[in-house]
């Protein structure tokens, strides 16, 4: 991307931490006995007609209502375009529609979870909802599916043909989508928890969910959070192509690794794939403060999504949550940019740099 | 008659998920589309749905369906009409 500033100027997120409507900043960690975190959802019938509501599954829901909320927290009126990310969609809908069809010999199906299992159909609604005809997209490429809404957005607000875009991310996990995962080795064999997510020197991670919205634009709003200045994405790269991208990305956006205050890491305490952080941190920003975000919302393809919401917060609060402050040894001295380094089992890996406003 | 009408209420409200609706709510001669229970398209194909599942009956032309799903009086008339004397 070029040196488009893209302004976050309304967001929410619904994750396994009381993002959407608690104290993140204060709140301690929320934790889980198990391998997978569960998203915490809001009450919905704040945001959601109780007819509309009933038919809804919780993906719909959750995606819904942190859309809505995300406008309602940028204070501008509804956006041009609407893009979204998403790897697997309404998996609940998904798998009912499937068991479905097994058990009624393919007669019969109710037709509300075939609607809902298509994966623009959060974008359906959520366009609906705020009466938005413009362009729908919803990307689903695995670990890039967020990147690349993100993309799609950033592309347009510089090309100006739009001044506002709602982008988001929105991800569920069922028990027949962790056992199936978990048959091809994402999660970790031993129950661990995420409270002690890194402290396991183990193949797989912890799985999650979640929903994340934000409304950007190209003006600098009452409202706005943070700044989106860059981002880059790299499929399978080799370590030499890898340990070359990041100098460059940064020598792109006119910055040294000492401008950077903080760096978000995706690590997941996944021991196969955890040496991308450490050999790259350690070659080009061995000083800067580094937290890891995903023992706060689990392992999904579209954790980048939250990624980028926790930089937002962080740089508009000016400071780290206290559930990350266990982190680093010393706290950044100033908060005026934020990078994150993400990548999806090693093959889908993402920068993303942000400013504040 | 009743037995079949407060069963198909029963049915009505599990298939639509209609939070906070009892039974007796729904008036027998009501429209169920519209005013009354509000209903939409879509539930209307969840109540054809209904009907091939609970009672084995595939409603094949929606001209007549949109008589047969007019109320729960209507609905339970046309699912005794083709139960067997």
């Amino acid at each position: 991307m070029s040196k488009h500033r893209c302004y976050i100027q309304g967001s929410a997120a619904i994750s396994a931490q009381p993002t959407f409507d608690g104290d993140f900043f204060s709140a301690p960690l929320t934790t889980t006995s198990a391998n997978n975190l569960v998203a915490m959802e809001p009450d919905y019938k704040a945001f959601i007609p109780p007819n509309s509501l009933r038919r809804m599954s919780r993906m719909l829901k959750m995606g819904l209502t942190t859309a809505l909320k995300a406008v309602q927290n940028s204070g501008q009126p509804s956006p041009d375009v609407i893009i979204t990310g998403t790897g697997k969609g309404s998996l609940s809908d998904t798998e009912k529609f499937i068991r479905d069809i097994e058990a009624y010999k393919e007669s019969a199906l109710n037709p509300t979870p075939f609607i809902q299992s298509t994966y623009n159909s959060v974008n359906g609604l959520i366009a609906l909802q705020q009466k938005s005809t413009g362009y729908n997209n919803t990307f689903v490429h695995r670990g890039f599916s967020f990147e690349n809404a993100l993309l799609d957005s950033l592309l347009q607000l510089a090309e100006g043909n739009v001044q506002r875009t709602l982008t988001g991310a929105f991800e569920e996990m069922t028990a027949e989508h962790f056992y199936i995962k978990s048959r091809i080795g994402f999660w970790k064999e031993a129950t661990i928890g995420n409270a002690a997510l890194f402290e396991h020197n183990t193949p797989g991670s912890i799985s999650g969910e979640g929903s994340t919205f934000f409304l950007l634009g190209n003006d600098k709003t009452p409202h706005a959070e943070a700044v989106i200045t860059g981002m880059k994405m790299l499929y399978k790269p080799s370590a030499e192509a890898l340990n070359k991208a990041l100098p460059q990305f940064l020598q792109k956006h006119d910055i040294q690794p000492g401008d950077i205050d903080l760096v978000i890491t995706g690590r997941n305490g996944d021991i196969n794939t955890d040496h991308y952080y450490r050999v790259l941190f350690s070659a080009h920003c061995p000083h800067t403060p580094e937290v890891p975000f995903k023992q706060l919302c689990g392992e999904h393809d579209t954790a980048g999504a939250f990624a980028v919401w926790l930089a937002a917060q962080i740089l508009k609060r000016r400071a780290l949550p206290a559930i990350l402050q266990p982190y680093v040894s010393h706290l950044p001295k100033t908060f005026r940019r934020v990078l994150i380094y993400n990548h999806f089992i090693g093959e889908q890996h993402t920068f993303f740099l942000l400013e504040r406003v | 008659m009743e037995a079949l009408k407060l069963k198909l209420k029963e049915q009505i409200i599990e298939a639509l998920n209609l939070q906070d609706t009892k039974p007796e709510d729904i008036d027998d001669n009501a429209p169920l589309f519209g005013e009354g229970l509000g209903l939409d398209s879509i539930d209307s194909l969840e109540l054809m749905v209904l009907l091939e599942r609970q009672y084995g009956i595939k409603v094949e032309d929606p001209r007549e369906g949109r008589k047969i799903l007019a109320s729960v009086q209507s609905m339970a008339e046309f699912i005794q009409s083709k139960q067997p004397a």
